[in-house]
C-alpha cells in the first residue's frame, strides 16, 4: 500500500523544498536561535492541533479553541496571582479547557447539534463573556516564578520540546495502537457501523472534544508562562490556524482518515511561512494571501493524487 | 399556482420556535427599551441588517446543500478594495467601479465554484483557504494606503439616504435580492434541484440533475452578492477598506443556522434565514437602546443559538415517539430566553435605579474605538470619575473589535434613545460623519476624542495630541537614544489601521526632515496581539541585525516587542512606543522599554464626559480661547478643538506616579 | 432431523413483541422461537415487520412491550453490545463497513471487546482476518481499504465478521441480495456447516427457493403479525406466497409477445435493443452490468459513442442521457432511486421538472396532479402525494422511482434489479408494468441477478463476464445452465 503515506510524502517534499530555498536565500534562518523561537511560537498551535486532529477524525470540528485558549490563560493567571502553585494553576487551566470542551462535546454527542453550530456559539459566547468580565484588563503582577515556570528560558524550551515530543508520540501511538484510537477512526468513518460493533460513539465524541479542551488549556498555560503578564484577548484566530494546519496535513474534513504525522507537517509548513517571508524580504502585506494559496495548493495536490487513483480504477471497468 | 413555502415546509423546522422567540423579544424590548417601537428605529434596524442580510441570504442555499462559504466576509473586503482602487486610483466613473466590485465578487465566487463544484473539494476547507486568500489580496493591494474615501454624494445616498424620508435606500435593493432568491430557491427548477442535492446529492445526480453546475451557480451567486454587499457597505460607511466584512461570515452563518437551516443539508428556507437575521439585529439594537454592554449581546447570541438549535434537535428526536410536546419545547425555549434576558436587565436596572434620583439626569454617551483595549479601559476610569462628579449618567459602549459600521449603529441607537451628548473616538472619519451630523440635527451635542471626524460633523474635538506631535515625539526620542547612523523598525497594529498608518507616514516625514542618519528597515504588523508582536520582533532582530531601536505603535505591541528583545539577550536594542504605563511598568523598570509616549488617558476620559456635559448645556461660548474643565483646570480652546496638553514622555522616573 | 430440532433447546424466544413508529404499529404482538441447530426462516412482504423484528433481536431497537429471552434469561435492556455479548451476530442486507479502514480492521473492530486502553495487535488482527476469510473461501487481501471493495466483497467481510464472533445465534437479513449465485451457493454451504455445529440461524429472505432449500422452519409475518410458523417440509411455494400476501399469486411471468420495432439503442460491437423488446442482461455481480448501465446513462462517461434511435451520440451526463430519451432505474433504490426526504410529488417530477414548470418556475398544482395520476396508475399506496417517500414501503418506493422515469417518456429504459428487495405483490405488479411499457414500444434493458426473472421476462439475454459481453442468447436457447456457463466462462457447471 504505497499510497497510504502519499499525502504525508507530498507535504514533506514541499517542506523540504521550502527549507532548501530558505537555506540558500535566507541567511540565518536555520540558526539554533531562530529554530528555538519558531518552535516556541508554534508550540500552542501544535498542541491544539493534536486535539483538533482527533476532533476532525471523528468527523466533527471545533472552532471555539481560540476562545477556550483565552479563557484558560486568564483563569490560569488569576489562579497564579491568587497564590496557587504553578502546577495547580496549570491544572486549573486544563480543567477550564476540559469543562469548555466537555460542554461542546455534550451538545454535539448527546443533544446532536452539529459541531460547527455548537462551537460557533461557544466561540462567540466565551470570548464576549471573557471581555465582559475582564473589561479587557491584562493580568499582570504575576509571581516571579510564573515566567518560564520559574526556570531559565533555555530549560523551559527544552522541557516544552520534550513534552511536545511526548504528546505527539503519545497521540500518534495512541491513535494507531490503542483500541480507543481505532474507535476514533471508526466513529468518523461510519458512525452507524461503529455503534453496531459496540463502540459508544457519543462517548468517543465527548472524549475528543474534552481532550481538545484539555490540550487547549495546556497550550494556553505554556504560552502564558512565556511572558510576565497575560492579555485577555489572546488566541484570536487560533482556530483558523489550527484547522488549516490539520487540513493541510491531509486529514479529511469528513472524518475517518488522516494522521498525526500529517498534522505535524502541516503545522511546520504553515508555521514557518510567515517568518520565512520576512526572511526572504517579502512584504508582510501579502502574508495572508500566501497562507490561503498554500491551503488551496495542498488541497489541490491531494485531489490530483486521488484523481489519478480513481482514473486508474475506472479504466479497468470501462466497457 | 401555489407557494409551497407556505405549507409543508414553513413550520417543519425551528421557525415556529424562532417566530415565537422573535415576538417575545420585540414585546420585551417594546416594554423596556426607550423608543424601541418606532418606525424610525425599525427602519434603522433594517438598514443595519442589509449587508449581513445579503450574505445570509446568499449562504442559505449553500448551507442547504450541505456546503458552507467562509469566504463571504473576505470577498466583501476584496470587492470593496477593488471598488476603491478603481474609483480613486483609476479615476474611473462610479458605475465602472460598481461593475468592477461585482466582477470581483463573481471572480471570488468562481474560484470557490471551480474548487468545490468542479474538483469536488470539501467546501469548508476550500473556503477556509479563500477566506485567507481574498483578505490577503485585499491587504496586499492596499498596503500603505489605509482606505479610500471621498466618494460622490450621489453614491453615498445609496447607503445613507432615505426614500420618502424614512425608508433607507438600500432596503429596496435588499428586498429585491431576497425576492429573487425566494423565487430561485422556492419556486424555480434550480431551487428544487438544490433541495434534492441537499438531501441526497448522489440521488439527485441519478435523476439527471447536473449537480456540479447547480452547485457552481450558488457559489458564483454568493460571490456576486458579496460584491453587492460590499458596494452597499462602502456607500453606507463612505469608505472602502481591506478589513471590511471581517467576521461577517460567522455572523451570517449564525443567522442562517438560527433560522433552522440544517448544516447537514436539505432542511431550511429563506423565511427562516430572515427570521434569524432579524432576531439577531433586533437583539443587538434592543441591547444598545437599553445601554447594555455590547459583550452581553455576544454572550446572549451564543446562548440563544445553542438554545434554539438544541430545542429543535431535542424536539425532532422525540417527534417519533410523541408528536405532542413540540409546542412545549417551543414555549419552554422562549420562556427560558426571556427569563435570562429579564434577569440581566432587571439586575442592571436595579443598579442604575438605586443611583438615579428622581429628576432628569444628563445622559452622556461615550464611545471608545474598541472595548477591551487597555488604552480605552484606562480612559473609562476618568470618564466615570467625571460622571460621578457631575451627577450625569454615563453610557460607555463601543464595538467589541475595531469595526466602523458598529460605531455607526451604536450612534444610531443613541440618537433613537435620546441622549444629551455623544462623544466618539472615531475609527474612521469618512464613515461616521454622516451619522454624527444626523445626531447634531437631533439637537444632541456631538464631540469626538482620540481621533477626529470631519469638522462639520461635530461640535468639538477633544485633542489629546496631534498625530504629528506623537510621531515627532517618538522620532525625537529614538534619535536621542541612538547616536550615529542606525536602522530602526516599526511594529504597527493592524495593517489597515488608519491612525497608525498616519503615524508611520509622519515618522517617515520627520526622519527625512531631521534625521537622515536613521533608516527605516521594515514595518511589520502585530494585529494588536501581544504574542504576534513578540514573534514579529524576534524575526526582525534576526533578519535585520542592524536594527537598534524598535518603535511599537500599538499598545499591546510594546510589551510584546520588549519581551522579544529581552529574551533574545540583545542589550543593544531599545524599545520605545505608544502604550500604557499599566502594561509596560515592569519592563520599563527592568530597562527593556526605554520610553513610552502617551498623554494622561485618565484625564482624557475625564474630559470626554466633562466636555460632553459642557457642550450639551452650550456652556462653551463660540470663539472662547479657554474653558474650565473641572479638576483639569483651564484648558486651551483652539477653534473647535479643546487641547488636553502635550504628550507625556514616560520612563523609569515617572512611571510609578501614573495610575493608568 | 426434524425431531432432533424439536428436542434441542430453545436459544431465543420472543413473546408478544409490540413496536410502533410514529403511531404506526410495525409489530403487533409477535412471538418467535429459535432452537439450537435450526435454520428458521422469516418471510413476509416488505413492511411486514421482518427487519423490525430482527432489530429487536439485535438490540438496535427496543420493543414497546413484550419479552426477549436468550438462553432462558430474560433480557431487560437489550442493546447491540448486550446482544453481542450474548452470542448474537447479524448480517444485514446492506453491508455497513468503515470505508476508511482496512478489511482486517473492519473484522477486528467487530470482534475485539473490552477496554479502550488495550493495545491493538496488528499482526494478530491480520492473521485472524485471513483465517476467517479463508473459512468462507475468499482470498480477499486483509490490507485493502473497505472503500475499494465491491458490494459482494463487502458482504463477504460482513460474513467473516459474524463468523468471527463464534455466535450461537446468527441473524441473516437478506444476505444474498447482493451476491451472485455462486457466492450464494457458497454461503448456503456455510449455513449448513454452522447449523451442524449447533448454531441457530434466523434467515430473512425474499427468495423462496433459497428458503425452501435450506430452512428447517418458516415463520410468516404479515402486517406486523405472525401468520404462521411451519416446518419447511410441510409447505410449498404457492402456499407460502398465499400466506405472505393473503391471496394467491401465480408465479408465472406476464411476458406477452409484442411486435419488435426498429433499433432504439445500439452499443457498437456489443448489442442492440429494439423498440418493444426486453433485453435481459445477466452476469455475476462485478461482471460490469451496473457499470455498463452507468456508462450508458452518462454517470461515468467513457467518451465512446453509442447510437440512440439510429443517431450516434456521446453521452457525458445523465441530463444529456435524459434528453436523448434514456431512463435509468438504479440498483440502489434508497440511495439513488428516490430522495427519501422529498415527497412523492417532488420525486416523481424530479427528472422532468421542465414539464411541470413555466418560465423555469414550478407549478405545484400541475406537479401534484401529475404525481396523483401516477400514484393511481401504478397503484402506489400512500395517504397523499405530499408525504415523504421515506415513509413508504420498499415496493411503493420502487414504484415512485419508476414513475419518475415514466414521466420522461423514455424510448430506452434501463432497469437495474427492479425487483430487488421488493415484496411478492409489488414484484408481480412491476413485472406487469415492464411488459406494458414494452407493449407501448419502449426498448427495455433489464439487469437482474434473479435468473427466473430474466428468463421469464426477456426476449433476448446478454451475458456479461469480466467487463465485456460474453454472449447473447435468444429466448428459446436461454436456460439457467446456458446463462451460467457463459457467465462463468469455461468453468461450466461450477455453480
Amino acid at each position: 500500500m504505497m499510497h497510504r503515506f502519499s499525502r504525508e510524502l507530498t507535504l514533506a517534499v514541499t517542506i523540504l523544498l521550502l527549507m532548501l530555498a530558505l537555506a540558500v536565500f535566507a541567511h540565518g534562518y536555520f540558526s539554533a536561535e531562530n529554530m528555538a523561537d519558531l518552535f516556541l511560537e508554534n508550540m500552542p498551535v501544535m498542541i491544539v492541533a493534536l486535539g483538533m486532529t482527533l476532533t476532525i477524525l471523528t468527523g466533527q470540528i471545533d472552532i471555539s479553541v481560540g476562545s477556550i485558549f483565552a479563557v484558560s490563560s486568564v483563569v490560569a493567571a488569576v489562579a497564579a496571582r491568587a497564590g496557587f502553585s504553578l502546577l495547580t494553576s496549570a491544572l486549573v487551566a486544563c480543567c477550564v479547557g476540559a469543562l469548555c470542551g466537555a460542554l461542546n462535546g455534550v451538545l454535539v454527542a448527546y443533544v446532536r447539534v452539529p459541531s460547527i453550530v455548537v462551537t460557533l456559539a461557544t466561540m462567540v459566547a466565551l470570548r464576549d463573556a471573557l471581555r465582559w468580565l475582564t473589561q479587557g484588563a491584562w493580568i499582570g503582577n504575576l509571581p516571579d516564578h510564573f515566567q518560564w515556570l520559574g526556570t531559565s528560558q533555555r530549560s523551559f524550551t527544552l522541557a516544552t520540546l520534550l513534552l511536545l515530543v511526548v504528546l505527539i508520540a503519545a497521540s500518534a501511538l495512541g491513535l494507531h495502537n490503542l483500541r480507543v484510537g481505532r474507535a476514533v477512526y471508526a466513529t468518523g468513518s461510519n458512525a452507524a457501523a461503529a455503534h453496531r460493533v459496540g463502540i459508544d460513539t457519543s462517548r468517543v465524541t465527548l472524549a475528543v472534544f474534552t481532550l481538545t479542551g484539555i490540550l487547549t488549556g495546556l497550550a494556553a498555560m505554556l504560552n502564558a508562562t512565556r511572558f510576565n503578564q497575560v492579555p485577555s484577548n489572546s488566541g484570536l484566530g487560533l482556530e483558523m490556524k489550527v484547522i488549516a494546519a490539520v487540513v493541510v496535513g491531509g486529514t479529511a474534513i469528513t472524518g475517518g482518515s488522516g494522521s498525526i504525522a500529517g498534522t505535524v507537517l502541516g503545522v511546520i509548513l504553515l508555521g514557518s511561512i510567515g517568518t520565512a517571508l520576512t526572511f526572504l524580504g517579502v512584504s508582510a502585506y501579502w502574508e495572508k494571501a500566501f497562507e490561503g494559496a498554500i491551503i488551496l495548493g495542498a488541497l489541490s495536490l491531494n485531489v490530483l493524487a486521488s484523481y489519478r487513483a480513481r482514473h486508474r480504477k475506472e479504466a479497468l471497468l470501462a466497457v | 399556482m401555489r407557494f409551497r413555502l407556505g405549507e409543508s415546509r414553513l413550520f417543519a423546522n425551528s421557525e415556529g420556535i424562532l417566530l415565537l422567540a422573535l415576538i417575545a423579544q420585540v414585546a420585551f424590548f417594546a416594554v423596556t427599551a426607550p423608543a424601541f417601537l418606532t418606525w424610525g428605529n425599525g427602519f434603522e434596524i433594517l438598514r443595519f441588517s442589509v449587508e449581513l442580510g445579503l450574505l445570509a441570504v446568499a449562504l442559505t442555499p449553500i448551507i442547504l446543500t450541505g456546503g458552507i462559504d467562509l469566504s463571504v466576509g473576505s470577498t466583501v473586503g476584496l470587492a470593496a478594495v477593488v471598488f476603491g482602487v478603481t474609483w480613486d486610483h483609476g479615476r474611473l466613473p462610479i458605475g465602472v467601479a460598481i461593475l468592477a466590485a461585482l466582477l470581483t465578487g463573481l471572480a471570488c465566487g468562481a474560484l470557490n465554484a471551480l474548487l468545490i463544484a468542479r474538483l469536488r473539494l470539501p467546501a469548508l476547507v476550500v473556503t477556509l483557504g479563500t477566506y485567507s486568500l481574498y483578505r490577503g489580496i485585499a491587504e496586499g493591494l492596499t498596503h500603505g494606503m489605509a482606505s479610500y474615501t471621498g466618494f460622490p454624494a450621489g453614491f453615498l445616498q445609496l447607503g445613507q439616504g432615505y426614500l420618502w424620508g424614512v425608508v433607507p435606500l438600500q432596503l429596496p435593493i435588499f428586498a429585491l435580492v431576497v425576492a429573487a432568491y425566494a423565487i430561485y430557491l422556492h419556486r424555480s427548477i434550480h431551487g428544487r434541484a438544490l433541495y434534492a442535492i441537499g438531501f441526497n446529492s448522489e440521488g439527485a445526480q441519478y435523476a439527471g440533475i447536473p449537480v456540479a453546475k447547480r452547485l457552481a451557480w450558488i457559489y458564483l451567486l454568493s460571490g456576486t452578492v458579496s460584491g453587492l454587499a460590499a458596494i452597499i457597505y462602502v456607500s453606507h460607511l463612505g469608505l472602502a477598506k481591506a478589513d471590511l466584512g471581517t467576521g461577517y461570515e460567522l455572523e451570517a452563518i449564525a443567522a442562517v443556522v438560527l433560522g433552522g437551516t440544517s448544516v447537514f443539508g436539505g432542511r431550511g428556507n429563506l423565511l427562516g434565514t430572515l427570521l434569524g437575521l432579524f432576531f439577531l439585529s433586533i437583539l443587538q439594537n434592543g441591547m444598545h437602546l437599553l445601554a447594555m454592554p455590547s459583550e452581553l449581546t455576544g454572550v446572549l447570541t451564543g446562548l440563544l443559538l445553542l438554545g434554539v438549535v438544541s430545542a429543535d434537535r431535542l424536539r425532532s428526536k422525540r417527534v417519533g415517539a410523541a408528536p405532542a410536546p413540540r409546542w412545549k419545547w417551543a414555549i419552554g425555549a422562549v420562556a427560558a430566553v426571556t427569563l435570562i434576558a429579564l434577569v440581566f436587565v432587571v439586575r442592571q436596572k436595579a443598579t442604575q435605579g438605586s443611583a438615579a434620583g428622581g429628576q432628569h439626569r444628563m445622559v452622556i454617551a461615550v464611545m471608545p474605538k474598541a472595548k477591551g483595549d487597555p488604552y480605552f479601559i484606562s480612559a473609562r476610569a476618568g470618564a466615570e470619575e467625571a460622571a460621578k462628579e457631575l451627577g450625569a449618567e454615563l453610557i460607555w459602549d463601543g464595538p467589541t473589535s475595531l469595526d466602523a459600521s458598529q460605531q455607526n449603529e451604536l450612534v444610531e441607537s443613541w440618537i433613537t434613545r435620546g441622549v444629551d451628548a455623544i462623544v466618539v473616538a472615531v475609527e474612521n472619519k469618512g464613515s461616521i460623519s454622516t451619522v454624527l451630523r444626523k445626531a447634531r440635527a437631533h439637537g444632541i451635542a456631538v464631540l469626538t476624542w482620540d481621533a477626529d471626524a470631519e469638522p462639520n460633523a461635530r461640535d468639538f474635538f477633544l485633542n489629546q495630541a496631534t498625530p504629528e506631535a506623537i510621531a515627532n515625539t517618538l522620532t525625537d526620542e529614538a534619535a536621542r537614544l541612538i547616536p550615529g547612523d542606525a536602522q530602526f523598525a516599526i511594529v504597527t497594529g493592524a495593517l489597515s489601521a488608519e491612525n497608525q498608518n498616519e503615524w508611520i507616514a509622519d515618522i517617515k516625514k520627520r526622519v527625512a526632515e531631521r534625521y537622515p542618519r536613521l533608516h527605516l528597515a521594515t514595518v511589520q504588523p502585530s494585529d494588536d496581539d501581544r504574542d504576534k508582536a513578540f514573534a514579529q520582533t524576534q524575526t526582525i532582530l534576526k533578519v535585520y541585525p542592524q536594527v537598534k531601536i524598535v518603535i511599537a505603535i500599538s499598545a499591546p505591541a510594546v510589551p510584546g516587542a520588549a519581551a522579544a528583545v529581552e529574551q533574545s539577550g540583545r542589550k543593544d536594542v531599545d524599545v520605545i512606543g505608544l502604550s500604557l504605563p499599566s502594561i509596560c511598568r515592569a519592563q520599563i523598570h527592568s530597562g527593556s522599554i526605554q520610553t513610552i509616549v502617551l498623554w494622561d488617558t485618565r484625564n482624557l476620559g475625564y474630559l470626554t464626559v466633562y466636555g460632553g456635559w459642557l457642550a450639551a448645556q452650550k456652556k462653551i461660548a463660540s470663539g472662547a480661547t479657554e474653558v474650565d474643565a473641572g479638576r483639569l483646570g483651564r484648558l486651551v480652546v483652539r477653534g473647535t478643538e479643546i487641547i488636553l496638553g502635550t504628550p507625556l514622555i514616560i520612563d523609569k522616573a515617572n512611571v510609578d506616579k501614573l495610575n493608568f | 432431523m426434524g425431531t432432533q430440532i424439536e428436542d434441542s433447546k430453545i436459544v431465543l424466544s420472543l413473546a408478544d413483541i409490540q413496536k410502533s413508529f410514529a403511531g404506526v404499529r410495525a409489530l403487533r404482538g409477535v412471538s418467535f422461537e429459535l432452537r439450537a441447530g435450526e435454520v428458521h426462516a422469516l418471510i413476509g412482504e416488505n413492511g411486514a415487520g421482518k427487519s423490525t423484528l430482527a432489530k429487536v433481536i439485535t438490540g438496535d431497537l427496543l420493543p414497546d412491550s413484550g419479552t426477549v429471552e436468550v438462553f432462558g434469561n430474560s433480557i431487560a435492556e437489550n442493546s447491540p453490545i448486550v446482544s453481542r455479548q450474548l452470542g448474537i451476530a447479524a448480517i444485514y442486507q446492506q453491508p455497513s463497513l468503515f470505508p476508511d479502514l482496512t478489511v482486517s480492521e473492519n473484522i477486528a473492530l467487530a470482534l475485539e471487546t473490552g477496554g479502550g486502553l488495550r493495545r491493538v495487535y496488528w499482526k494478530a488482527r491480520n492473521q485472524r482476518a485471513k483465517a476467517l476469510l479463508e473459512r468462507i473461501g475468499s482470498k480477499l487481501d486483509p490490507w485493502r481499504l473497505a472503500r475499494t471493495l465491491s458490494m459482494a466483497e463487502q458482504q463477504i467481510v460482513e460474513i467473516a465478521k459474524a463468523l468471527g464472533t463464534d455466535a450461537r445465534i446468527l441473524l441473516m437479513d437478506e444476505p444474498t441480495a447482493v451476491l451472485t449465485e455462486r457466492e450464494a451457493e457458497h454461503l448456503f454451504g456455510l449455513v449448513r456447516r454452522l447449523r451442524e455445529d449447533g448454531v441457530a440461524i434466523v434467515y430473512i429472505s425474499h427468495r423462496l427457493e433459497e428458503i425452501l432449500a435450506s430452512a428447517d422452519r418458516i415463520t410468516v409475518l404479515r402486517d406486523g403479525e405472525r401468520i404462521a410458523c411451519r416446518s419447511a417440509s410441510d409447505v410449498d411455494r404457492p402456499e407460502l406466497i398465499q400466506l405472505m400476501v393473503g391471496r394467491s399469486i401465480g408465479s408465472v411471468f406476464p411476458k406477452r409477445t409484442v411486435p419488435i420495432g426498429d433499433v432504439a439503442l445500439e452499443v457498437p460491437g456489443a448489442f442492440s435493443v429494439r423498440r418493444g423488446e426486453i433485453f435481459g442482461l445477466a452476469g455475476l455481480v462485478g461482471s460490469g452490468r451496473t457499470e455498463l448501465a452507468r456508462t450508458l446513462f452518462g454517470l461515468t462517461p467513457s467518451g465512446s459513442t453509442i447510437e440512440v434511435n439510429g443517431r450516434p451520440v456521446r453521452i457525458d451526463s445523465p441530463a444529456q442521457a435524459i434528453r436523448e430519451g434514456l431512463g435509468y432505474l438504479p440498483e440502489d433504490r434508497r440511495l439513488h432511486g428516490v430522495v427519501l426526504e422529498m415527497t412523492i410529488a417532488e420525486n416523481v417530477s424530479l427528472a422532468s421538472l421542465a414539464t411541470v414548470s413555466r418560465h423555469g418556475l414550478i407549478d405545484t398544482t400541475a406537479e401534484e396532479s401529475l404525481a396523483a395520476r401516477y400514484v393511481s396508475d401504478l397503484r402506489i399506496k400512500a395517504p397523499s402525494v405530499n408525504v415523504p417517500v421515506g415513509t413508504l414501503s420498499g415496493g411503493n418506493q420502487q414504484k415512485v422511482a419508476l414513475a419518475r422515469w415514466l414521466v420522461t417518456t423514455p424510448r430506452v429504459m434501463i432497469l437495474d434489479e427492479p425487483t430487488q428487495g421488493v415484496d411478492v405483490g409489488s414484484k408481480a405488479e412491476i413485472h406487469e408494468l415492464i411488459v406494458q411499457l414494452a407493449e407501448q414500444g419502449m426498448a427495455i434493458l433489464l439487469i437482474s441477478s434473479e435468473l427466473p426473472e430474466l428468463l421469464g421476462m426477456s426476449d433476448r439475454i446478454g451475458v456479461m463476464r469480466g467487463g465485456t459481453l460474453a454472449g447473447i442468447l435468444n429466448r428459446d436457447e436461454a436456460t439457467q445452465e446456458s446463462i451460467m456457463s457463459l457467465a462463468f466462462g469455461h468453468s461450466t457447471g461450477a455453480a
